[in-house]
């Protein structure tokens, strides 16, 4: 059973904000400014939708070496039936339920970056994830790699969205941080509240650096609900998957010209140590339900060709299946690309199934290829500075847009 | 005249190590001078806040029915229960007198972090949390002992699936990263090894009980950290919390929660924690002259946010609208009591403080003020009400910018509360 049966529509009865969606937001003098000064984007302008798996997504039954009989004995109970995959080659196929990837793949817009992760991969979720989100498999750093994207740009609440409430470490760059929106939308208070409330977003030379972010978060607020309002008057459906809800949003966000360049989405639940199967299958199928929909609803619009969607997680699973059915932390994983402008295809190569590395899958690819393509050629933006030096990239995105 | 120092010292001592003022505490505990008000505010007491809690039954549930209609019955039971349960421990948070237990509660909650989105019963996880008040300012080996021997803690991480002949990893590896070494101070050996040592145990979830299953156990000896014997989970935790990391560990831990997530802790703080008494490592962390630095500032979590509110406003959680619609907001912030993301425990600092928390941060305090009672303001002239306010909710000082706004709203007490709740020196503890 869903743990949530609220709507929007009780959320705003709730909160006695009825109407307030609907209502302009009266704003002060400097947010009004504010707002004016925001220009739509320009057609064209490439974006970046992040997906992050959360728990370790088991990358053999995601992509799957369906015929390799390493992959039949490792995993009795828990192997995916080859007449039931949807093969891409004749060693390789995604997972019974991805049938949207498998049309995506056959579109050439989809590339799966085959055995990426970092030297030395940690089977830690949270030191694997502090990894993969800061961009530093090396050095322990407490910046995101989107976040010193922003850090090269004046301060702009606008440049990178997530949809949610907390923060990912992935966005909290040195000095500047993505902003976080609900999948239900912004409201602002209005009339004297909203004054009042707009002054306590004033910055104040007495704040500590915290109590400086607790201020900016609320001009934040003002600055994105003054766009964003109008733009997101419809929620997604409920009956929706927490991902297809999130990027329903996005895709209203995208259509409707805000101009926000990364987006940042998630999905939980990979963390299957038992009865690893049925749960992942159900995941991976709304990951590729939830991306091929998005796709199909910008490809209908101008900016059909300036989106790419690229999905990870902190690593895959180990080869040999645990007693419980399920199995246990492992190394590398297939990452995905996918939309109008990306060279379709396998990249890197399956890591061998029998030629393990202390027991796990070997790296092929370092997912700081990945980020450097898509901070080159999809953001523009020199990757260097990035990520620490690294400039080595793979050809995933064409050239035009 | 207060130092601003001193100000700023009990605020941070009412809300890290207590769970915000009541009406009129901070100004008394002021008066009393830091030295009595830090030992009011660390003690354990018989606490008469406490004669108004109730608590819920959380009956065994048993087996669910077959029957359809009899199992979603049974499941909307199972899941009202999960929010009855939050909302319990919010309510003791809030009518506590002496809160500093349900604090350290309420950080090995985090640390032991334990979730019932996949438990799914409440009374594992009632017994989950009086095991861990129980020990909250006891000895760390005593607590990591009935932790291993915990029935959500083991449902939880797979020690179900974890036997001898097929060992899980999950609790070993959690247990050894996140619960008491901390990442880098073992090898993957060990975490193999130490799931072997905790195999056989298994649960009665809808009890909330454990067995041991010889059969199912690893019973030749295992090597974990250069040491082989037969381990079972007790003498397996031991083991690991007599190693010196563990003191460094977890020193580090409550360092990161209660003062700052960004400063370094003392080297000597780990000496303190040497024979693991948990009493005398939280009470040396308040003496910290760091508690009197201005850099030391950290953000109050939604329910820690929350409950300093309804504490000040008199609101009893279990009171205050529907559950469900309390669950949906707070969850919608990011933190309902008992349902942690991961493992790894609640986010920290920045990461509350989004544009998107905003919305609901706003809805719960136009209710909260609705409900509660503002005698603090409204007992004060307009002149003096400003000052009122942060005196009532233990905030050192209003920044000039707050000022400016709340002065805006003297002549409507329910406004200033709502603005000086929302304000950026009470979402953060400056």
């Amino acid at each position: 059973m869903s743990p949530c049966d609220f709507n929007r529509r009780q959320f705003l009865k709730y909160t006695g904000a009825a109407g307030a969606a609907t209502m302009a937001a009266t704003l002060s003098m400097d947010d009004v400014a504010q707002a004016a000064s925001v220009t739509p984007l320009p057609v064209g302008t490439p974006i970046l939708v992040i997906v992050t798996l959360y728990g370790g997504n088991d990358g053999l039954n995601t992509v799957v070496p369906y015929l390799d009989p390493a992959y039949l004995s490792n995993r009795p109970d828990m192997s995916l039936d080859p007449a039931q995959v949807l093969p891409l080659s004749d060693s390789l196929a995604l997972n019974g339920t991805m049938t949207g990837f498998q049309s995506l793949w056959s579109a050439n817009k989809l590339a799966i970056v085959l055995g990426t992760s970092y030297p030395n991969p940690n089977l830690s979720h949270f030191s694997s994830m502090a990894i993969w989100q800061t961009g530093s498999p090396v050095e322990e750093i407490s910046s995101g790699w989107i976040g010193r994207y922003l850090d090269a740009y004046p301060r702009d609440p606008f440049r990178a969205i997530g949809i949610d409430s907390t923060l990912p470490a992935l966005f909290a760059g040195n000095h500047s941080v993505g902003s976080m929106v609900p999948i239900w939308g912004l409201n602002v208070p209005y009339g004297s509240l909203g004054t009042q409330m707009g002054l306590l977003a004033d910055p104040s030379k007495q704040d500590t650096a915290l109590v400086a972010d607790a201020a900016g978060s609320i001009s934040d607020l003002f600055a994105l609900s003054s766009v964003l309002t109008p733009i997101l008057k419809t929620a997604p459906p409920t009956s929706a998957s927490p991902l297809a809800q999130q990027l329903d949003v996005v895709a209203n966000m995208i259509t409707g010209n805000v101009p926000t360049r990364v987006y940042s989405v998630s999905l939980s639940g990979f963390d299957t140590h038992a009865d690893e199967l049925s749960q992942q299958n159900v995941l991976v199928g709304q990951l590729s339900d939830a991306i091929t929909a998005f796709l199909t609803q910008v490809g209908t619009s101008p900016r059909a060709d300036d989106v790419v969607v690229m999905v990870y997680s902190e690593f895959g699973r180990r080869v040999q299946a645990n007693g419980g059915e399920g199995t246990d932390h492992g190394t590398s994983a297939p990452v995905f690309v996918a939309g109008n402008r990306v060279a379709g295809g396998f990249y890197g190569e399956q890591p061998s199934l029998t030629n393990l590395v202390q027991g796990d899958l070997a790296v092929v690819v370092d997912f700081r290829d990945v980020y450097a393509s898509m901070l080159e050629d999809v953001l523009g933006t020199e990757s260097g500075q990035i990520l620490n030096n690294w400039s080595t990239k793979l050809p995933l995105i064409t050239s035009a847009s | 005249m207060t130092a601003a120092s001193d100000r700023l010292e009990l605020s941070r001592l009412v809300h890290r190590f207590g769970l915000g003022p009541k009406p009129g505490e901070y100004l008394q505990l002021l008066a009393d001078g830091i030295p009595q008000a830090r030992a009011k505010i660390l003690s354990r007491r018989p606490d008469p806040g406490l004669n108004a809690l109730v608590t819920p039954p959380f009956p065994n549930m048993g087996q669910a029915p077959s029957d359809p209609t009899a199992s979603s019955a049974y499941w909307t039971k199972v899941y009202d229960q999960s929010i009855a349960l939050g909302i319990w421990w919010m309510d003791r948070m809030v009518l506590a007198d002496y809160p500093f237990i349900e604090r350290m509660t309420w950080f090995w909650h985090g640390h032991w972090a334990t979730s019932i989105s996949k438990v799914s019963f409440a009374r594992p996880m009632k017994i989950q949390n009086d095991t861990l008040r129980t020990h909250a300012l006891g000895n760390f080996k005593d607590m990591s002992r009935a932790l291993v021997q915990d029935c959500a803690l083991i449902y939880w991480l797979d020690g179900e699936e974890n036997v001898a002949y097929s060992p899980n990893e999950n609790l070993g590896r959690e247990f050894m990263e996140l619960f008491t070494l901390g990442v880098g101070n073992y090898t993957q050996t060990d975490v193999h090894q130490a799931a072997l040592g905790f195999s056989g145990y298994s649960v009665d979830l809808t009890a909330g009980t454990v067995s041991f299953d010889a059969k199912m156990h690893e019973n030749t000896p295992v090597s974990v950290l250069g040491k082989r014997q037969v381990f079972d989970a007790v003498s397996l935790s031991d083991w690991i919390v007599s190693r010196p990391e563990n003191a460094k560990f977890i020193a580090r831990r409550l360092w990161f929660r209660f003062i700052s997530s960004t400063e370094e802790p003392p080297a000597s703080l780990a000496r303190v924690f040497e024979h693991r008494d948990i009493s005398l490592l939280i009470n040396t962390i308040a003496r910290n002259p760091a508690m009197r630095r201005p850099q030391y500032s950290q953000t109050k979590s939604p329910v820690e946010w929350f409950v300093s509110a309804c504490r000040a406003l008199r609101v009893t959680p279990s009171k205050f609208g529907q559950a469900g619609d309390l669950d949906w907001l707070l969850s919608s912030m990011g933190q309902f009591p008992f349902n942690p993301p991961s493992v790894g425990g609640w986010p920290y600092d920045e990461a509350w403080l989004t544009a998107a928390a905003i919305n609901y941060r706003m809805s719960l305090a136009t209710n909260l003020v609705q409900s509660g009672h503002l005698e603090p303001l409204t007992s004060v002239p307009p002149s003096k009400m400003v000052q009122a306010a942060a005196d009532w909710l233990g905030v050192a000082q209003w920044s000039t910018r707050t000022e400016r706004a709340l002065n805006q709203a003297v002549s409507d007490p329910a406004r200033l509360a709502l603005l000086a709740l929302n304000a950026p020196e009470y979402l953060v503890n400056a």
